[in-house]
């Protein structure tokens, strides 16, 4: 029997090719892993990072792009076993992430809670960005919806929710949203009806207002207008698996309009995804929600402070300014502390404000609400 | 060649001819949908053929260091991960298939429970095991994590195939003369080599591709190639990425068919023996 | 008995590594579904089973799960089996194509194939754009619906149910049909009563291995088909990252578990009945 003697021998070879990663946290490399785009990822390793190495000498960011969201998440789990085993994590913080994931590691503590003590810039930070003190928001984006030229003339493209809805109803089958937990572009196409059918106040939605008896006030009504518009959707009431995936539809001309994240039509139309006779409008009574990429730092990370600081890094002016030049996106910091230049040279692009939906315990409710109350007992033939 | 119920040499193989035909309706329409993504920029419909061929994709991939990189860390991983199965399964796969022992039935089961149970439930669990060895972000680490997911598919088809070989004509060695070992070696190996062969094959491949695993123990320091695709692929408005990459591997892949068609197929090994 | 502790040594090492790396942490798993820290110490509770099967919800999701299972085992062996066969007894060129063919989506990742199966059948896919290019309508696409899996995964698991079964086949020897045929029996006798009864095992690792790959499939379901009712897979992972709620996402699980424990069992009784036939 060599079960023991292949247990030493295991742990023996990886005790000697653990080596050349002790050798890498000597020169405090800061790991970041991220789940974004390509977009976003080159926006860090062409400006953020060779900006924050040359404000800190000696330290040096390693980010690694983890895929989708399960590939962070399952990075969050090994950093959650770590902290209950005291060991290294292997990993300092995320670019993008929800620290209510995993379930319990925030009461764990495993997320380092940030405030002004740790981050200096933290008072910088938008108010109607703020969502848990474990995440730091520092760039947002707005969806809008997309539509073909070729099928759809400008000029009429719906500027209303009530002219949007009369639009789908009139060209059945044209209009398909992605599965709200999906993606953002059909999450927050789902809030805006949330929105409609309480008022259009965006403020009447808080992180701490939650409650079951109000979520089922306020959410019935959504769920009976989207399920009215089901029929007239895409195959009677099809839901993408995701915002590329919406994307593709209408660039394959399946479909003439969908809801999109700025940021990633953008690419898609410069990269040829999408034909330059794409349109692009906003809603004007009140417009689709955006949303924050929130960085988490964990805290039990060899690199904590260093994962700080670039937290603070990110708040800066320089940083802020670059998000909207470089990747068209809304900043993470108030209006005031942007160049008034800037926000007026980008105006066009950037908007002002953009609404926004609590996360918290709305973010389940919304997500099981949907798929019991609108996604079922549809018509397939 | 002896003939079952296709047609001898001689004559056409019709039957082979429509197979042929159907499987390359099915098979290798979305393959080619995929090659031809790999060298198109723009494909619209209603188009037949992409509006805008071009490299820009292939230039962009290639270029990266990180590809090549990853395509040696995974093919030695590859490799260590189904020698070290191989070396550990069959022998255990031949002790289930012939002999008899206390829990047996129940042993043999608990490998169904590496392919059965969702990993998302486990992956604290296996995360804390690997952190107290050490083994996060190292090379063993990855092979251990990937090792454990090829057991099933390397036990319960060998025990299959060694199930399979005639158990009489191993009695008749044994009657003039042969020993045990000799037996093994001449008689129920080749006969079962054909599924170990394609037992081995499929736990290659299969630990090529696998990327929890190696993605969950191996990140950061340790990247494989289908890790590195699917940051290419996954929420990427550009499918053309993972198309370039698809077909990049398949070259290699479609040489390696071509001759394990030669010892799985027809199973010349066996019938050596057999007939 | 030195024969016994013999079989015990050769299986020592992979028992041991499924046993520590797998088992317990899936006890540990199904241990916290049940088990829970209560003011007065560990207190037992099933209240996430009877919430999954009160919940018609998710006994939609199981039932598709179930469905799609079923239809995937069945169309497999339909398509695997006259193509095994086919390999089995020939050697021409066509063999070899149609066997590099049949084996070559294994070395497609899911997730490439769920983007070529949208390019291929999807809408406006390449079926659409030839029939449209000679004025044939549009076929109804699957893409959405329970099909689009279906499709997808028969496709991924094509090359794995051909493979065993040309290799349980390889086994059967040429001597055995020989004589059959010599007696005058047809080809579908042939089959029937040489073949596969020799082949049993074959199919049933086939049918086994199959079925544990497709219940709890997560990229192609969550790809290809409809937002609701949808397959264990995605359930699951939806309710673990989206609804934050570990506790049913593992009760899922297990409960997934479960109907792959039955049919792996089923296995290994069929295997163990097999052998008593054998040595008489």
């Amino acid at each position: 029997m060599n079960r023991r003697e292949f247990l030493a021998a295991g742990s023996a070879i990886a005790a000697a090719s653990a080596l050349p990663s002790f050798a890498l946290a000597d020169d405090k490399t800061i790991t970041v892993f991220s789940s974004s785009d390509n977009n976003i990822i080159d926006f860090w390793n062409n400006t953020v990072i060779p900006a924050f190495t040359k404000a800190n000498p000696g330290l040096k960011v390693k980010l690694a792009s983890g895929g989708d969201e399960n590939g962070v998440r399952a990075i969050a789990d090994r950093a959650l076993a770590a902290l209950k085993s005291k060991t290294d994590p292997q990993v300092d913080a995320f670019e993008n992430f929800d620290a209510r994931l995993p379930a319990g590691a925030a009461e764990a503590g495993l997320w380092v809670s940030f405030s002004a003590e740790n981050i200096p810039n933290y008072g910088r930070i938008n108010p109607q960005a703020q969502n848990l003190k474990q995440e730091l928001p520092y760039r947002g984006s707005q969806v809008l919806l997309a539509y073909d030229k070729t099928k759809l003339d400008p000029k009429d493209a719906p500027k209303t929710w009530e002219q949007l809805v009369a639009w789908i109803k009139k060209n059945p089958g044209q209009f398909i949203y992605n599965r709200p937990d999906k993606g953002g572009s059909g999450g927050n196409f789902v809030r805006r009806a949330i929105h409609e059918v309480n008022g259009r106040d965006p403020s009447k939605f808080t992180i701490s207002n939650y409650s079951a008896d109000f979520a089922e006030k306020s959410l019935m009504p959504a769920w009976a207008a989207l399920k009215d518009l089901a029929p007239f959707l895409y195959e009677k009431g099809a839901y993408t698996s995701g915002n590329t995936q919406s994307i593709q539809l209408l660039s394959q001309g399946v479909v003439t309009m969908v809801p999109v994240w700025s940021d990633q039509v953008l690419q898609a139309i410069s990269q040829g995804v999408l034909p330059e006779t794409t349109g692009l409008v906003q809603l004007t009574d009140l417009a689709l929600c955006g949303g924050f990429a929130r960085m988490t730092v964990f805290s039990n990370g060899a690199n904590k402070d260093a994962a700080l600081k670039l937290g603070n890094f990110l708040l800066t002016t320089e940083m802020q300014s670059a998000i909207i030049t470089q990747i068209g996106g809304f900043p993470g910091v108030s209006w005031d502390h942007i160049s008034t230049d800037l926000r007026e040279k980008y105006k066009d692009v950037v908007p002002n404000s953009i609404p926004t939906f609590p996360g918290g315990d709305w973010n389940s409710a919304i997500n099981d609400g949907w798929y019991r109350n609108v996604a079922t007992g549809l018509a397939r033939g | 060649m002896i003939a079952g119920f296709s047609t001898t040499s001689g004559r056409f193989d019709w039957t082979g001819f429509i197979f042929a035909i159907l499987l390359a309706i099915v098979i290798a329409v979305p393959l080619l949908v995929v090659f031809t993504w790999a060298f198109t920029e723009v494909w619209r419909y209603p188009s037949v053929i992409p509006q805008k061929f071009g490299l820009r994709f292939w230039d962009q991939t290639l270029s990266r260091a990180d590809v090549w990189e990853a395509l040696s860390i995974s093919l030695r991983l590859s490799a260590t991960v189904t020698f070290l199965s191989a070396l550990i399964c069959l022998p255990a796969a031949y002790a289930f298939a012939r002999m008899k022992f206390p829990g047996r039935d129940l042993f043999f089961l608990s490998f169904l429970a590496s392919h059965a149970f969702p990993k998302f439930g486990l992956l604290v669990a296996i995360a804390s095991i690997f952190l107290q060895l050490n083994l996060i972000a190292t090379f063993w680490g990855v092979v251990l994590i990937q090792l454990v997911g090829t057991l099933m598919l390397m036990i319960w088809i060998p025990v299959a195939a060694f199930q399979a070989v005639d158990r009489r004509m191993e009695e008749a060695a044994r009657d003039v003369g042969a020993g045990p070992l000799r037996v093994f070696w001449s008689i129920t190996l080749p006969q079962a080599f054909p599924t170990i062969f394609a037992a081995v094959l499929l736990t290659f491949v299969s630990t090529f591709y696998e990327t929890e695993g190696a993605w969950l123990i191996g990140a950061p320091q340790i990247r494989t190639m289908p890790v590195l695709m699917i940051n290419f692929i996954n929420n990427q408005v550009v499918i053309q990425y993972g198309a370039v990459l698809s077909v990049i591997l398949w070259v290699p892949s479609f040489i390696a068919l071509m001759f394990a068609r030669r010892v799985i197929g027809t199973g010349a090994f066996a019938k050596g023996f057999g007939a | 008995m030195g024969r016994g502790l013999k079989g015990l040594l050769l299986i020592a090492i992979p028992v041991f590594l499924v046993g520590w790396l797998i088992i317990y942490p899936i006890f540990a798993a199904i241990l916290s579904t049940l088990f829970f820290d209560g003011p007065e110490g560990l207190r037992f509770s099933t209240a996430s089973y009877q919430f999954f099967i009160s919940d018609p919800y998710s006994r939609a999701n199981l039932a598709l799960t179930l469905w799609t299972t079923g239809m995937c085992a069945v169309l497999l062996l339909i398509v695997g089996l006259p193509i095994a066969l086919y390999l089995r007894f020939s050697t021409n060129r066509f063999a070899d194509l149609v066997q590099s063919l049949a084996i070559f989506p294994m070395f497609v990742p899911s997730i490439i194939l769920s983007y070529a199966l949208i390019r291929t059948i999807g809408p406006n896919g390449t079926v659409d754009i030839l029939l449209n290019a000679v004025g044939l309508p549009k076929i109804k696409s699957p893409y959405l619906t329970p099909w689009g899996p279906v499709i997808g995964l028969v496709w991924d698991h094509l090359p794995l149910t051909v493979l065993m079964l040309t290799a349980g086949l390889g086994s059967i020897s040429n001597s055995a049909i020989e004589a059959a045929r010599d007696v005058g029996a047809g080809p579908l006798r042939v089959f029937w009563h040489i073949i596969l009864p020799r082949m049993g095992n074959s199919i049933l690792v086939t049918v086994s291995f199959t079925i544990l790959g497709i219940f709890s499939a997560f990229t192609l379901p969550y790809v290809l088909g409809p937002a609701s009712p949808e397959m264990m897979g995605p359930f699951m992972l939806r309710t673990f990252n989206a609804l934050y709620d570990p506790l049913n996402a593992k009760t899922q699980a297990v409960i997934s578990f479960a109907f792959c424990l039955f049919f792996g069992i089923f296995y290994v009784w069929s295997i163990a009945r097999n052998q008593k036939g054998q040595s008489r």
